[in-house]
Formats: C-alpha cells, structure tokens, sequence
C-alpha cells in the first residue's frame, strides 16, 4: 500500500500541474519542441504535452547552467579579491572552463573536438 | 544519449536549430550569464536537442507499450522517471519569476 500511495502522489500532482499550462508559454517555442518530438517518432496532439517536455528539457539546461555560474563566481572570488569595486558591475561570461566541471558534476565528460582549437 | 547520429539534410533542420540556440541564449541570460563562447553554446544546444529527442523517443516507446498510439502525460512521467529528472521539481521551475519568452517562429514564405 505504500508504493500505491506513492505512485498516486506522483501522478497527481502532474496532472494538475499540465492543467495549468494550458496557457503557459515556455521559453522553447512550441512548434521547436514538436518538430524535435515529432523527429524521434512522437506525435502529440496535446500541446501542453509538448510544454511538459519543454519544460523538463529548460529545467535541464538552467541546472546545468546554474551550476556554472556557481563556478564562475566562484573563480572570480580566488582571482579578483582586490578589486571590490569592480565587483559590482561583473560580468560573467560561460566558458567551456566553468561548463566542464559543471558537466562533470552531472557524469558528462567533455572533450575537445579534435581539430579545433 | 544521442539517438540520432547522421540527419538528413532536410529544409528547416537549421533554422529550428538556430531557434533552440535562441532559447539556450534565453536560459544563459536568465541565469545571470551576460555572454557565452561559441563552444559552450553549441554544446549546451546539442545537449538540450539531444535530451528532448531522446524524451520524445522513450515517451514514445513507453505509449506503444501501453498499446496506445497518443502518448499520454504518464508515458512522458516514465520517460522523465527513466531519464532519471526529479519531476516534482518541474512545477516551482515552471512559475519560476523573471522567464523569458521567444516570439512564435513564423512560417517562412517560399
């Protein structure tokens, strides 16, 4: 009975929550979303199906993406400790330097193309 | 992960990839990020067309194992479930403040 009252607890709530994107804009345009899903053989009529999938796949880079802001800041706190009021107006800039550890955390190993600097 | 390795070339593969960067962009800047090399762009665009592929291709495999031919919002749960993202943590993510939106992409006229 536990695992049924946890299986309720994880379908319902999703149910719900695709009722409310019934007017929801995702970041991702739809029709993008579709014509990737539609390329690997999904064929959703629902469009707040399609949202769900947008969705997950934003939540999955903004994770990512998060992490190696986490990095950046963090390496600019050991290297720029003199300057405070620079600081203030810092802009970070995503690199491959902060992105690889941040993909490493998530057990993605990135390597150099070959032939490419 | 990635399910497709070699597409054919087919008319609109590069402006929906363009399109994806565009959102990629959309999410690096919503996170604090103020630019972002070529590089990481690039890699973080394939990840992002790879993941939902390969949502889009499980989802799939799950609904015609159920015997229906539209995926349901369980045949997605399983395929998130199986791709091992926590989707309790969609919904706070989903009302996050501050998103950005990209305009509906308009078909282009031949």
């Amino acid at each position: 009975s536990v695992e049924l009252s946890s299986t309720r607890t994880l379908g319902q709530p999703l149910s719900e929550f695709l009722m409310t994107l019934e007017d929801y804009t995702p970041t991702i345009p739809d029709a993008i979303t579709c014509s990737y899903l539609a390329s690997s053989g999904f064929e959703a009529s629902d469009p707040r199906i399609v949202r769900l999938v947008s969705i997950a796949a934003q939540k999955f880079i903004s994770d990512i993406v998060n992490d190696a802001l986490q990095h950046c800041k963090m390496r600019g706190a050991n290297t720029v400790q003199s300057s405070k009021n620079k600081a203030k107006d810092k802009r970070y800039v995503l690199t491959m330097e902060d992105l690889a550890p941040a993909l490493a955390e998530y057990g993605i190993q990135i390597r150099k193309p070959p032939y490419y600097s | 992960m990635t399910t497709v390795v070699s597409e054919p070339v087919m008319p609109g593969v590069a402006s929906r990839r363009k399109l994806l960067q565009a959102s990629v962009s959309c999410l690096c800047s919503e996170a604090g990020f103020s630019a972002v090399d070529e590089i990481s762009l690039e890699t973080l665009t394939e990840m992002m067309q790879s993941f939902i592929t390969e949502l889009g291709h499980s989802s799939h495999l799950y609904c015609e194992l159920s015997g229906r031919v539209e995926p349901v919002v369980g045949d997605v749960v399983m395929a998130l479930v199986s791709m091992g993202v926590k989707h309790s943590s969609l919904e706070s993510y989903a009302q996050r403040g501050r998103r950005l939106v990209l305009p509906t992409p308009t078909q282009a006229v031949a």
